[in-house]
């Protein structure tokens, strides 16, 4: 008996401290898990907000004459369709340049410089420029492709957002590459591949999705950027698809006609904010639908 | 992906290189943006004109023409007479519009509560600091100035307005002249800044007691509540049309050069006292004169046919005689 007891105290003793623990444990879960759940709760109230004040202030003035009419004065019934053309025409061509060099960048850091003094390099740099202000790259484009030549142009628009464009897809298509493990190369080459088939075949497709949703975010990026269209595309009130002159584009019309006195433009600053919001979210969702497909 | 290419392809087809008409390009003082606008629209069918004006703000536009990255630059502030000699540019101003004071103060109404420019000046400098200061009791005899703190409002941002409102502040009160100064951004002794006329007009609403400085045409379409002030004739006068056109009529546009000419302050007995012309700056020595000449087409269409337009945007014409003067400029120093 003596010894049972004798040995049974420390038992229950360290029972009870496992269970003041457990209870301490269990109270310090229970306040992070509210402070996460408040935070959560906060992050998609302020979204909802967003996209509640945007669907009721936007929505109202979603009409037929947005999307048919060009840009005019205040109460002339402008609308908004130089802007959106212009705003496609330079992210399409800016991400359609962006991307190339942003994929065969981070392709090399990830496959042939991953610890070499070029790559480290290199991958600084491009973090370097991932976080530079955009207005920075406004200004360089502008010093690089306007000032010389004498005017503002669309060129010089998409040449600014292809600059933004490419760090992005640099930093996740590294990322994603590396991700991918060693042994998949080793197979390719077993089977006798050369080096460039293992990346592209192999590697690229294991990636795929990582590096599309960089690319994503890139186009989502680029097409609300406001500062490095300012002085490089400038803005165009006219109907205008020539790369060589200003481009109007849906940022910088919606930077004008937000601050403006005219209740009529304040109100296609609204629109235009919608349209942005929803062409990201539609291109988001279009793009998980079809690679869920695929995988 | 289907979808995402054919979306590539419209970009694709969409875009060109060469202009479809003739296209001229002006940057520039905000303040003009409205009515060159409407002029724009109205001559494009008679003239085969296309104008892309942008409002990037005065000091900006200065720069670009400068550059020679637009067709003409434009702005608020008349540009000094070496500054355009050494960038090869004429300037001429297009329409001219006033700036008012703007103030928040329970139960007052629009043009109730009469300033006048020396007010103003202690206002700024932080003198005058209570609603029921006496001198403005005194001003203002039968309105219920109520015991509220003056919050002052400024822009923030360099603005063509900031050097007409500094600049008349600065004719009124020399103690104004030699501790502030007038320029389109100035070293404020009191107050609060507020990026554009849409930040004042909404700073002075937010807070109670506000006062600020903002063009007419701003006012005028916001229904700020307004005050009256008091000219060089000592009458006090209302922001209006008539107010804004007197002072316009009694300048004296043959004594200064380059058109540079300050409308603040002008003397007869309507007139209102804080007011400036805004201007436009075109290289006299153009790489493509055909841009230039443009330019020139376009106005000379909006002297002629667009006083009516100016007006329904609170912006008052030029006299005739100073659109004549502008036209003789254009012949003399504008090739092509």
């Amino acid at each position: 008996m003596s010894t049972t007891t004798t040995a049974s105290l420390p038992i229950q003793k360290s029972h009870k401290i496992a269970e003041s623990l457990s209870k301490r444990r269990a109270r310090v879960n229970l306040i992070a898990k509210s402070l996460c759940f408040l935070a959560t709760g906060i992050a998609v109230v302020l979204l909802l907000a967003i996209l509640g004040t945007l669907l009721y202030l936007g929505g109202s003035g979603i009409h037929w004459s947005v999307f048919t009419n060009i840009t005019k004065p205040p109460g002339s019934g402008g609308g908004l369709l130089n802007a959106i053309v212009g705003s496609l025409i330079q992210t399409v061509l800016g991400v359609l340049i962006g991307t190339p060099v942003g994929l065969l960048v981070g392709t090399f850091l990830a496959e042939y410089a991953r610890t070499s003094w070029l790559g480290n390099v290199v991958r600084f740099v491009s973090d370097v420029l991932l976080s530079a202000p955009s207005i920075l790259i406004g200004l360089f484009i502008y010093q690089l492709l306007v000032a010389p030549f004498g005017g503002f142009s669309g060129v010089a628009g998409v040449a600014a957002l292809a600059v933004i464009v490419i760090p992005i897809v640099v930093r996740t298509t590294e990322d994603m590459l590396t991700l991918i493990p060693t042994a998949l190369r080793e197979a390719a080459v077993a089977l006798g591949a050369p080096k460039w088939k293992a990346i592209v075949l192999i590697c690229y497709r294991a990636a795929l999705n990582g590096i599309a949703t960089g690319v994503l975010l890139a186009i989502a990026r680029v097409a609300g950027e406001t500062a490095p269209l300012l002085f490089t595309s400038l803005g165009n009130l006219n109907w205008s698809t020539a790369l060589n002159e200003p481009m109007s584009s849906l940022p910088v019309t919606i930077y004008q006609y937000a601050g403006s006195p005219f209740e009529d433009w304040v109100q296609l600053a609204w629109v235009g904010a919608l349209l942005i919001t929803f062409g990201v979210l539609f291109i988001n969702i279009l793009a998980r639908v079809v690679l869920r497909q695929r995988g | 992906m289907k979808l995402a290419s054919s979306a590539i392809a419209v970009a694709l087809a969409a875009i060109s290189f060469g202009a479809q008409a003739q296209q001229i390009t002006g940057a520039g003082s905000s303040f003009a943006a409205p009515i060159y606008g409407k002029w724009a629209e109205a001559a494009s069918a008679p003239t085969g004109i296309k104008l892309n004006y942008q409002s990037i703000g005065s000091g900006a536009g200065i720069n670009q023409i400068n550059n020679r990255t637009v067709d003409f630059g434009a702005s608020d502030m008349p540009v000094k007479a070496d500054d355009l000699k050494a960038h090869n540019l004429l300037q001429f101003p297009t329409a001219i519009g006033g700036v008012v004071m703007a103030v928040n103060l329970p139960g007052i109404e629009a043009n109730q509560i009469k300033l006048t420019g020396e007010i103003l000046a202690e206002i700024y400098l932080g003198k005058i600091t209570k609603w029921n200061d006496p001198k403005l009791v005194e001003l203002n005899h039968g309105v219920n100035l109520p015991n509220l703190a003056i919050a002052p409002v400024y822009r923030a941002d360099g603005s063509g307005t900031t050097f007409v409102f500094t600049d008349y502040l600065s004719m009124i009160d020399p103690n104004w002249k030699t501790a502030v100064g007038s320029s389109t951004s100035v070293k404020w002794p009191v107050g609060n800044g507020a990026k554009g006329s849409e930040g004042v007009a909404a700073t002075v609403h937010q807070v109670k007691g506000g006062i600020g400085y903002v063009e007419s045409a701003y006012a005028f379409q916001n229904h700020l509540v307004t005050t009256q002030l008091r000219n060089k004739a000592g009458n006090f006068v209302t922001p209006t049309m008539e107010a804004f056109s007197a002072a316009a009529s009694s300048a004296d546009w043959s004594a200064v050069q380059n058109f540079a000419i300050d409308l603040n302050d002008e003397p007869g007995a309507a007139s209102w006292p804080i007011e400036s012309a805004t201007f436009v700056l075109l290289p006299t020595d153009a790489k493509e004169p055909a841009q230039s000449k443009a330019v020139t087409k376009l106005f000379d269409w909006s002297f002629s046919n667009g006083n009516k337009i100016a007006t329904d945007l609170l912006y008052v014409p030029l006299p005739v005689a100073v659109q004549n003067a502008i036209r003789a400029a254009w012949a003399a120093q504008i090739k092509g």
